[in-house]
């Protein structure tokens, strides 16, 4: 037999790329690094003297991080194939239980565990409902975002708590080497989310899982499992995005975390990541809370009224969704 | 045409039952190291049943298997992959979204003692494999399978079939959906499998493609065994035979209701038994219009030599 087979194959062996390397989104990231800084001009143009305040780069840093930690989370479970809509009502869970009178008897520690355990365990259920209950994440989540937040309004009775616990007040003025404990937060959180995404088994089944959920199960790989671990993942982040926004806000309250969803959601597609699965970078994650951020806090100084920022971030976000389709249509032939 | 080699995998009287329907009856078949053996059989013949009972994915009810001779029970998908035996699926189980050597390592990832993945040398010994089966077609393993043609796909699916050291691959329809130059490449590759030892199962509905690679013809007929033959000493027009009227020991769809000539049930009986098949068989599992399609399969390969 011969084994010298040259073969005619029409389609292919042009678009070799480094998957791994791409996943970094190299050219994609330095488009969003292209926006941010046009977004930065675009501040500095149109309030000159409040945007590039080392006080309102603060806030756009700390409002970064709370949503850049949930889209962290929101990042594993749409690469994954899902969608988590409980995010935010996980948030103003978490931050409502942690915070009631019999969790800040426990001091610091046993309020930090009350956070991360309620948006745990709100996670793992959304996780096993939709592996196991074969419930569609939409719905899953979506029916998991009235209710988690109705359980809030329950356990608070409606009305803000406020943290007593002076270890917990002071997370949020900290800083370590200048740099606010919320960003630093958000640096440790997506630091170990990019590891995990590209550097673990876990990930590279996240991928499988959201990209070929057949092939991924012929491959020996639990589907049901590591849906589930992706939701719980997502409850995880949302748990630790409570303890940020209770630090800055020093409250627990069922109103927090009000369209974390649609944030996280946002910044995450306007990273680059694909919401049909598979496809996707923690790096355009993080850029794409900035952008996403930067853009608010533009809104915000220019006085626009949260009814016309919802407007705008609305459109921004399905111009970031059609932007993304054209670019992926290009980029990978066949596969539409 | 190692046929002197004792087998690596053997199947005695295996039986598969899906409610009424009895998928498969009383099979034996035995692979052996450097052999390619080649499974047809009709539509519903019950070679997918055959080929699931040995993956694991759904277990025989009845029946022996044997792994080197030492009696093996295969309950799931990775009792088989820790025996050796590897699948090559009709729908190729890749991920589009991943490149050739991620999917060459799908659900086995290899890792460094801190848990986690060791992209070099997964690289390495994927393009290894790779180079091993000569395979020239394949630019880069860091390719995205969504830009490979189908032939490379195939490839690559078989290069992750017999990078785990596997002694059996079973290879499902792999030139079904295939061109020509690509199916050159996919049978050239079976070919090459053999030559390295490896027990190949090839499942396909092409006779040309059969007869170009196999050492031995398994011919099912309405899940029952109708010949193990020697590629070399038949031709395309006696496995046709085998495959549409093919000697059944037994009658599906009679034994039970005991009624009909197919009822006294015998070898001695051939010619009544099988007519009695036909009409009790379509009512039992397959397509009515099963034969006819395979005489039109059939012509088109005796087309081509």
């Amino acid at each position: 037999m011969n084994d010298t087979v040259t073969t005619l194959d029409e389609t292919s062996a042009s678009n070799g790329g480094t998957s791994w390397r791409d996943r970094l989104g190299d050219t994609q990231n330095l488009g969003l690094i292209a926006v941010l800084v046009l977004a930065f001009v675009a501040g500095w143009v149109t309030s000159p003297d409040t945007f590039l305040d080392a006080n309102n780069f603060l806030t756009i840093l700390k409002s970064a991080a709370v949503i850049g930690v949930v889209s962290v989370g929101m990042t594993f479970v749409i690469i994954g194939g899902g969608i988590d809509l409980s995010v935010g009502a996980i948030v103003a869970l978490a931050s409502v239980w942690g915070t009631t009178v019999a969790s800040q008897e426990m001091g610091l520690w046993g309020m930090l565990f009350a956070f991360l355990a309620v948006g745990t365990a709100t996670g793992l259920v959304n996780g096993v409902l939709i592996a196991y209950g074969k419930i569609v994440s939409f719905i899953a989540t979506l029916a998991m975002l009235v209710s988690a937040r109705g359980l809030a309004q329950y356990i608070s009775d409606g009305q803000t708590q406020i943290v007593e616990v002076s270890a917990f007040r002071s997370l949020n003025n900290g800083d370590v080497f200048g740099i606010p404990n919320l960003v630093v937060m958000l640096i440790v959180v997506a630091a170990i989310g990019w590891f995990v995404l590209n550097r673990t088994t876990f990930g590279r089944r996240t991928f499988a899982v959201g990209g070929n959920p057949e092939a991924a199960r012929l491959a020996g790989i639990n589907v049901k499992r590591q849906t589930m671990l992706l939701f719980t993942l997502s409850g995880l982040a949302c748990g630790i995005a409570a303890i940020m926004i209770v630090a800055r806000t020093t409250t627990g309250s069922s109103t927090h975390g009000n369209l974390y969803e649609l944030d996280a959601i946002g910044a995450v597609v306007i990273g680059g990541t694909s919401l049909a699965g598979g496809r996707g970078t923690m790096v355009g994650t993080v850029l794409g809370v900035l952008v996403f951020t930067v853009m608010t806090n533009i809104f915000v100084l220019n006085n626009l009224t949260t009814d016309l920022q919802n407007i705008a971030k609305g459109v921004i976000i399905v111009l970031a969704v059609l932007l993304q389709q054209r670019t992926q249509r290009g980029s990978d032939g066949a596969h539409a | 045409m190692t046929t002197t080699e004792s087998p690596i995998l053997e199947l005695r009287g295996v039986s598969k039952r899906f409610g009424a329907v009895q998928a498969l009856q009383g099979v034996d078949l035995a692979l052996r190291p450097g052999e390619v053996v080649a499974l047809v059989g009709d539509n519903g013949a019950g070679k997918s049943t055959l080929i699931k009972g040995i993956a694991g994915i759904h277990p025989f009810d009845e029946g022996e298997t044997s792994f080197d001779g030492r009696p093996v029970a295969i309950h799931g998908p990775h009792d088989a992959a820790d025996l050796g035996i590897e699948i090559v699926y009709q729908d190729l189980a890749l991920a589009d979204n991943l490149d050739v050597v991620e999917n060459m390592y799908l659900g086995r990832e290899r890792t460094n003692r801190f848990g986690l993945l060791s992209e070099e040398a997964m690289e390495r010994d994927a393009a290894d494999t790779m180079s091993g089966l000569a395979v020239t077609t394949l630019s880069s393993v860091r390719q995205k399978v969504a830009g490979l043609s189908g032939g490379q796909r195939q490839t690559v699916a078989v290069g992750k079939a017999v990078m785990w050291n596997s002694r059996v691959v079973i290879l499902d329809e792999p030139t079904a959906a295939l061109g020509v130059a690509q199916t050159r490449q996919v049978l050239d590759l079976v070919n090459r499998l053999g030559n390295q030892g490896l027990a190949v199962l090839l499942v396909s509905h092409n006779l040309h493609d059969v007869f170009e690679v196999a050492d031995r013809i398994v011919v099912l007929r309405l899940g029952q065994l109708v010949g193990d033959l020697d590629a070399s000493q038949v031709n395309q027009q006696q496995v046709v035979e085998a495959i549409t009227a093919g000697t059944l020991t037994s009658v599906p769809g009679m034994a039970t209701h005991a009624t009909g000539p197919g009822a006294k049930r015998g070898d001695d009986a051939a010619e009544p038994s099988a007519d009695a098949a036909e009409s009790g068989g379509a009512a039992a599992s397959t397509d009515p219009t099963g034969p006819t399609d395979t005489d039109g399969d059939r012509a088109d390969g005796e087309t081509t030599p």
